[in-house]
């Protein structure tokens, strides 16, 4: 995946690209409006990372830029601006997903990987991981060609853990991401254990290799080894 | 009242009481006119009488004058002064006796005095007095239902500019990004208030935006580097080499972040809902809505083996999905913090009313402060926020919020 990262704050910047980067994916980022305009001119990129606020003008102008280009990557505007008017906007000019910060680099990273999907592989709705395989329309899971029955908690953990693998997440990325942000949790993750055993169980039951480990006191890994 | 209520009220005193003066003033000054004109001819009758004697050297028959009754008394005064006076005219024709003017004169006839009087009619003065008096209130009675009709139609139609911009004014949003105009009339006052009020609705439009974008770019730059912590922590764990005492550090800076950050958020809603920016507002279902959170919040219910009592009525409002969302959330947040395990929490709504109740400490909170910002439980680990935004959101609709401890549960009251 060729990603395109667009934030004038260097040290957020940095974080992103290194994040993507192992993953086999290229990263290419700028700061400005007028550098992602020169690049964006001047290659094909699968996924745009756009910063609303930037120093030379509003990251709007980059979704008109794209489509008056007749372009087709897929934007994820990540804002300070929480309003929904600036979310509503930018998605009806066509971004396809809207992340607030402050946000999580696994969840950055498991909507990116979400809308890249959407877009590359209209037709091909099936995510392969070793012998897991998912079905992402008809929302189902299959190991080793046969049917593991997963709860919706433990289906968007799954799809969570598989985007981001191979990185340690964390328990407060992991909450956020299933019960999102304006639940607050009370600092409370016990139930989030809860739902790791039973994923964990179902798939070590479906013959799957143990992929998750606990990283003890700070959160989880999915590892392909 | 209304202004030309007012005004038809002032204008038609004022006119009846000229119209009353005028009338005594009127009255007064026509019987003056009458008499005087009365004395004239009764001083030129005298005359003639006086005339004729001297002429005739014999009193005159009363027929030589013809309405008028003159009598002739002797008398041996020497000196009688002329005198007029109001008196009962009888005419012999008619039996009723009119009301009459005389005169009275001393006049010598062959060395003897006597007193002439002459009567004669007030009747063509009266007449002449009901008839000026009958048109006088006729014309008074025209007046008043000319100025009524023209204060309630003339005068309506002179202040509709005025009743426009009132009407403007209502529907004036500040959010509206269409400019504020006013039409232009006839009348200078009202277009000089038309313009003052476009300058002062323009200006306030200026200020709304600014107030927008501070609180847009505030948000900004405070989210950023909340955005590099929370990346630069997600980066450092990546790092397994770390040991289980930093991991643990790290996961009270991660707290401590998602806190700022829920702290930051929390602040610039509030900000938000102070300023009326929040205007989605659209038709609800609040019972609907109970159940999505009580769905949503059900593996918190379960984790502290909470009770959930729920009795739900339909009922639907007109609000922000947005902060009716917040408001559920931060009620059910706190009835499930401030619980005790095994605590429960009852939740009622009915036509005009949803209750939250829990059970938590035994003692009641102080109603006072409990809704200020910042006020929070000793044990609390919430920003402190949630109440105030509950409040603050109750305000906007015009809710009424109260709270009360009943029956050792923590009662939050809202009256839709």
């Amino acid at each position: 995946m060729k990603l395109l990262i667009i934030e004038d704050e260097q040290a957020l910047r940095d974080n992103i690209t290194h994040y993507f980067n192992e993953d086999g994916n290229i990263c290419e980022s700028c700061s400005s409006l007028l550098g992602a305009i020169n690049k964006l001119s001047n290659y094909d990129y699968d996924c745009v990372l756009l910063d609303i606020g930037l120093p030379d003008g509003d990251g709007f102008a980059i979704l008109e830029y794209l489509k008056a280009q007749m372009k087709n990557e897929a934007v994820l505007i990540i804002s300070a601006r929480n309003s929904l008017d600036d979310k509503l906007k930018g998605l009806n000019i066509g971004a396809d997903d809207y992340l607030t910060k402050p946000f999580h680099l696994a969840e950055l990273k498991a909507r990116v990987v979400a809308i890249y999907r959407r877009k590359a592989f209209n037709s091909n709705s099936k995510l392969v991981f070793n012998e897991i395989a998912i079905d992402l329309l008809g929302r189902s899971v299959d190991v080793n060609n046969l049917p593991v029955t997963l709860t919706r908690k433990e289906y968007d953990m799954l799809l969570y853990f598989i985007a981001n693998k191979g990185k340690v997440i964390s328990k407060n990325a992991l909450a956020e991401h299933l019960w999102g942000d304006e639940m607050d949790m009370h600092d409370n993750f016990d139930f989030i254990y809860t739902h790791i055993k039973n994923l964990r169980k179902k798939l070590l039951e479906a013959t799957a290799n143990d992929y998750l480990r606990s990283i003890y006191g700070i959160g989880y890994k999915f590892s392909p080894q | 009242m209304k202004l030309s209520a007012h005004y038809s009220k002032a204008s038609i005193i004022i006119t009846i009481s000229v119209l009353l003066v005028g009338a005594v003033v009127y009255f007064f000054a026509i019987n003056y006119i009458a008499d005087n004109q009365l004395n004239s001819d009764l001083t030129e009758e005298i005359g003639e009488v006086v005339e004729y004697v001297n002429l005739h050297g014999q009193l005159p028959k009363p027929v030589d004058f013809d309405e008028d009754q003159t009598t002739f008394v002797k008398t041996n005064q020497k000196y009688v002064p002329t005198r007029f006076f109001d008196t009962v005219y009888k005419n012999p024709k008619e039996k009723n006796p009119e009301a009459g003017r005389a005169i009275t004169g001393l006049i010598s006839l062959k060395g003897q005095h006597y007193i002439a009087t002459i009567t004669v009619s007030r009747e063509s003065t009266e007449y002449l007095i009901q008839i000026i008096g009958a048109i006088t209130l006729a014309l008074s009675i025209a007046l008043l239902v000319i100025l009524f009709v023209t204060n309630r139609y003339i005068l309506s139609g002179l202040w509709r500019p005025f009743y426009d911009t009132l009407n403007a004014l209502k529907a004036f949003n500040i959010s509206d990004s269409k400019r504020f105009h006013l039409r232009h009339n006839k009348v200078d006052e009202f277009n000089e208030l038309n313009r003052v009020v476009e300058n002062m609705a323009s200006r306030v439009k200026n200020d709304y935006q600014h107030l927008k974008h501070f609180t847009e770019n505030a948000s900004h730059e405070m989210l950023t580097p909340l955005a590099v912590i929370t990346a630069k922590l997600d980066t450092l764990i990546q790092d397994e080499t770390l040991k289980p005492e930093q991991f643990e550090q790290i996961n009270d800076i991660y707290s401590a972040a998602s806190k700022l950050s829920r702290l930051n958020q929390s602040l610039l809603l509030l900000v938000k809902i102070e300023n009326n920016l929040v205007d989605d507002a659209e038709l609800l279902s609040l019972d609907g809505l109970i159940g999505q959170k009580i769905r949503q919040f059900n593996e918190l219910i379960l984790s502290r083996d909470i009770k959930v009592i729920e009795h739900l009525e339909e009922k639907e409002v007109t609000a922000s999905k947005y902060l009716v969302d917040i408001l559920l959330n931060n009620l059910f947040s706190n009835a499930i913090r401030h619980n005790i395990d095994h605590g429960q929490v009852k939740i009622t709504l009915t036509a005009n009313k949803l209750i939250f109740q829990n059970s938590g400490a035994e003692k009641t909170l102080n109603n006072e402060r409990l809704f200020e910002r910042f006020q929070k439980g000793q044990k609390s680990e919430g920003t402190g926020l949630g109440l105030t935004i509950v409040k603050n959101i109750c305000n906007l609709y015009h809710w009424d919020i109260a709270y009360s401890f009943e029956n050792s549960l923590h009662t939050f009251l809202i009256t839709l």
